[in-house]
């Protein structure tokens, strides 16, 4: 029975990662494309925060920030210093890191709603930074020219190209941030978040992993900066407004927090807010309605809906199987 | 111009924009106490609060031109209406995890601000001050008259709040039901009825604070983003939950931007704020006024 | 002498919850905590691993001063605790409460969980297979991949107590292990216990059941109102008119 579902399993995954190959061709034109290259790279910043949030409980409000940072750090590598992609990348993801573990000192000292208006205000702190050091960072105007990556020679510049690479990435961050969550790390994380001091009392450094958990989103949203930066071949500050750390966070939650594949679902949030868009103001009068009846019945998200449904698929075959034996006594010659 | 009559002069602009953080603060700490909600569409209710006492002043509806007074209290009273529907509908969603509870309260949020866009258009408009405004000379420093109504009412609301709270008896039951919400309903408080009330009362006042700032920012939906932060930040700076705090932690704020305004950077007026924020609560993580609990372990 | 709290007092604001109390632990020993409730006893573990920071007073442990210290680094010196309200880890499996404190034990740095794979997995395994050990002295193997919150009480305090175990300490607090166990629950933690200081680890326990600790105490201290009123072995302090006075002019919970 068990190798059944394992076989069905990879056979849809293996259809559905066919299905992605196949979309740059599907897709109608480079709109369409690259409304699925920035639904990767939402996919990219919610994994970061479903880490740092999901996994271990410590809120994130300045994912927007760190993005910003990432793409910030590579556009002015590439305008400046003529690094290419291949650089710029490593680079906006020290960067990310680093700018990440200082907003994470407060969560040492507090908590919940203080550490919500903290990292608020931390992220805040950046972007009104980046405004309005103009000197370095050309302030409102933003950075144009921003030069595409090329891969051993070809050079990415157009969507659909731009879609593997995306893609590509969205893999690789989904498969480590797997490795991560799974095993001690992972564990850590949960311990942390479920009951910090009986952590602390099972020998968890939670500071550590505390700081170690925003760090990594920072990174997240470093990658996902670089690759809008160079996909987009211009940033300003405000693409990344407290507006997109508030979408990262609803799309993780619709999504589904503290489960990686929550964050991959939450991507279709981007897809559906484009497709609303043709209603201009009432499109967010119907997302903010949508997100409250998210969070009043199906706070668990997606995953959670999926999963609520499979244990009473379990609870309803269990009952039949019990019902089952009443009705056919095992014969005598068993007993 | 002397040092200390600009200096005068920031202080009194910072204390009058901090009024108007304090009576917003003010709404999200009772509303905390007593539901235990962090209500982030509190932004949006300051926001539309101020459209409905505006709306009045300036004869737009149906013509009707009230007087600043009279607009001021139509406005609160309607947007204290506004928030006993809210509590109403905030109600599930006050035991609920933080993060469900910060997203279920922003969509509401996003709800009211974009139909506030819808009726009354996102451009805006300017609002005239019902004093004059020039400036009045005292002692060679000059103060704006419309700063010290604001300071002047804010301050009659503030201490109106404190004496309602300690005096009367919905206030006292009011204080009863936010200290312990079961002991409270056992001894026939009627927790939902004071619940309603605080709501109400957080809303009014940020429709007061939004009717008196009127004059001096220009109004428009963009303005429930830009205090509604602050005003979270200021309560959070003086101890969430806290009504001293909250008068506290939003004076502060304001003094501390003019101040930044004035003397550092106008542009980094609201990060500088934030960093004092930030460095403050890891002195004391609880608040300025705000209880230092022990967990039980 | 294995751990020493040396005139350890408590303040909260007001409230002196620990009052100039020295305790001696010896190596080995099985030494219990009693007295009525809010004598002070949790606050007593609650120093000694770390969560608070002594009012005034000193613990030691093998000579070395541990007050002061964050409770992440006395556990990692040896000292594990059990919680009086049970503090599993909701989101994990019994096998998962166990393994997070098995972490200790772990070499792979984080470098490794990101590109090395394989060596992670084989420590996963070593991992999970001293959890087991762990999970069978307790007696509750089979239930390695329930919630752990999942299961009836007895046995989630028997989950707590394996956690604790699977720090690898030399001494254990055991906080009311017996809380809520009926009398059979309470004659297979008995063996349980002895069993565990068998292996060489020292046991302080605070509890209520005066039969249990009657049972298998070497050592009792006995607290009422914040300090010290007697110590010695069960049949000195059981007989000690001090404290019975204690224990009867007080509503026992």
């Amino acid at each position: 029975m068990k190798t059944r579902t394992t076989l069905w399993k990879t056979i849809a995954l293996i259809a559905f990662l066919a299905l992605l190959l196949a979309v740059p061709k599907i897709a109608r034109n480079d709109y369409q494309v690259r409304i699925l290259n920035m639904t990767g790279l939402y996919i990219l910043l919610s994994l970061g925060l479903n880490i740092a949030q999901g996994f271990c409980g410590q809120i994130n409000l300045a994912i927007g920030a760190f993005w910003a940072i990432g793409a910030y750090t590579a556009a002015l590598l590439n305008v400046n210093f003529k690094w290419p992609f291949w650089l710029t990348l490593p680079a906006a993801m020290v960067v990310a890191a680093l700018v990440a573990a200082v907003v994470a000192l407060p969560s040492l000292k507090v908590r919940s709603h203080y550490l919500a208006i903290v990292t608020l205000g931390l992220g805040e702190v950046i972007n009104i930074i980046l405004v309005n050091e103009e000197q370095i960072t050309r302030g409102a105007m933003g950075i144009p020219n921003i030069k595409r990556p090329s891969f051993f020679g070809i050079p990415i510049n157009s969507e659909q190209r731009y879609f593997y690479l995306v893609l590509a990435f969205v893999i690789l961050g989904y498969l480590v941030a797997r490795q991560i969550t799974r095993h001690r790390f992972g564990r850590a994380f949960r311990a942390v978040r479920d009951d910090y001091v009986a952590a602390k009392a099972m020998g968890v450094n939670t500071g550590f992993y505390q700081i170690l958990a925003i760090t990594i989103s920072g990174v997240y949203a470093g990658v996902a900066g670089v690759l809008f930066a160079h996909l987009n071949t211009y940033i300003s500050p405000d693409i990344f407004e407290f507006r997109s750390t508030l979408f990262v966070l609803t799309m993780t939650l619709v999504g589904g927090m503290g489960n990686l594949l929550g964050s991959v679902v939450g991507g279709v949030l981007v897809i559906l807010q484009e497709v609303l868009r043709t209603f201009r103001d009432w499109q967010l009068v119907f997302y903010g309605l949508a997100v409250v009846l998210v969070v009043l019945f199906f706070p668990g998200g997606a995953v959670g809906i999926a999963r609520r449904w499979r244990e009473r698929q379990g609870a309803r075959r269990a009952r039949e199987e019990e019902a089952n034996t009443v009705a056919n006594p095992p014969s005598e010659e068993a007993r | 111009m002397t040092k200390t009559v600009i200096l005068v002069q920031t202080i009194v602009g910072g204390l009058g924009i901090g009024s108007i953080y304090a009576l917003v603060a003010l709404g999200y700490s009772m509303v905390y106490r007593s539901m235990g909600l962090v209500n982030f569409a509190h932004g949006s209710i300051y926001m539309i609060g101020t459209y409905f006492g505006v709306i009045f002043y300036k004869g737009m509806v149906a013509g009707l031109h009230l007087p600043y007074w009279a607009a001021f209290i139509v406005g609160i009273l309607l947007t204290a209406i506004l928030g006993v529907a809210l509590e109403r509908l905030f109600r599930p969603l006050a035991n609920l995890d933080l993060m469900l509870m910060l997203l279920g309260t922003i969509g509401v949020g996003i709800m009211l601000d974009n139909l506030a866009i819808i009726i009354w258009g996102a451009e805006g408009f300017a609002v005239r001050s019902p004093l004059s405004s020039k400036p009045i000379l005292v002692g060679g420093v000059a103060l704006v008259p419309q700063m010290l109504l604001i300071i002047g009412v804010g301050t009659v609301l503030m201490v109106g709040l404190q004496t309602f709270l300690s005096r009367t008896k919905v206030g006292k039951a009011m204080r009863a039901a936010a200290q312990d919400r079961e002991i409270a309903s056992a001894m026939g408080i009627p927790v939902n009825f004071t619940n309603a009330v605080t709501f109400a009362i957080g809303s009014g006042l940020a429709a007061a604070a939004g009717i008196l700032a009127a004059p001096i920012v220009y109004v428009n939906p963009a303005m429930s983003a830009a205090v509604g932060i602050k005003g979270f930040a200021a309560a959070i700076l003086g101890g969430l939950g806290s009504i001293p705090g909250a008068i506290v932690g939003g004076l502060l704020f304001g003094v501390i931007e003019a101040i930044s305004a004035g003397y550092i950077s106008s542009a980094y007026t609201k990060g500088i704020a934030f960093i004092i924020m930030v460095l403050v609560l890891m002195i004391k993580p609880s608040g300025i006024v705000g209880e230092t609990t022990v967990e039980k372990v | 002498m294995l751990l020493e709290i040396q005139n350890l007092t408590m303040q909260f604001g007001g409230l002196v919850a620990v009052n100039d109390v020295s305790l001696n632990i010896q190596e080995g020993e099985i030494h219990a905590l009693i007295g009525p409730n809010g004598s002070g006893k949790t606050t007593i573990f609650n120093v000694v691993s770390g969560y608070y920071k002594p009012t005034q007073g000193v613990v030691r442990f093998r000579g070395k001063q541990i007050s002061g210290l964050p409770s992440y680094k006395i556990t990692a010196m040896g000292v594990a605790r059990t919680f009086q309200n049970l503090r599993l880890f909701s989101s994990m499996t019994v096998m998962e409460n166990v393994l997070v404190a098995l972490g200790h034990h772990a070499k792979t740095r984080f470098w490794q969980h990101v590109l090395d794979p394989f060596s992670v997995r084989r420590e996963e395994e070593e991992l999970k297979e001293k959890a087991l050990q762990m999970l069978r002295i307790m007696k509750i193997d089979q239930y390695a991949d329930e919630q752990a919150t999942s299961l009836p009480y007895g046995l989630q305090r028997r989950v707590e107590i394996a956690r604790a175990l699977a720090t690898e300490p030399t001494l254990v607090l055991l906080d009311e292990p017996a809380a809520g166990l009926n009398e059979a629950e309470t004659a297979e933690l008995r063996d349980m216990l002895l069993e565990i200081r068998q292996s060489g680890i020292t046991i302080f326990l605070v509890e209520h059941d005066m039969k249990l600790v009657m049972e298998i105490s070497d050592v009792v201290s006995v607290l009422d109102y914040g300090k010290k009123i007697a110590e010695g072995s069960c049949s000195a302090v059981s007989c000690d008119p001090v404290v019975i006075e204690a224990y009867l002019g007080r509503e026992e919970g």
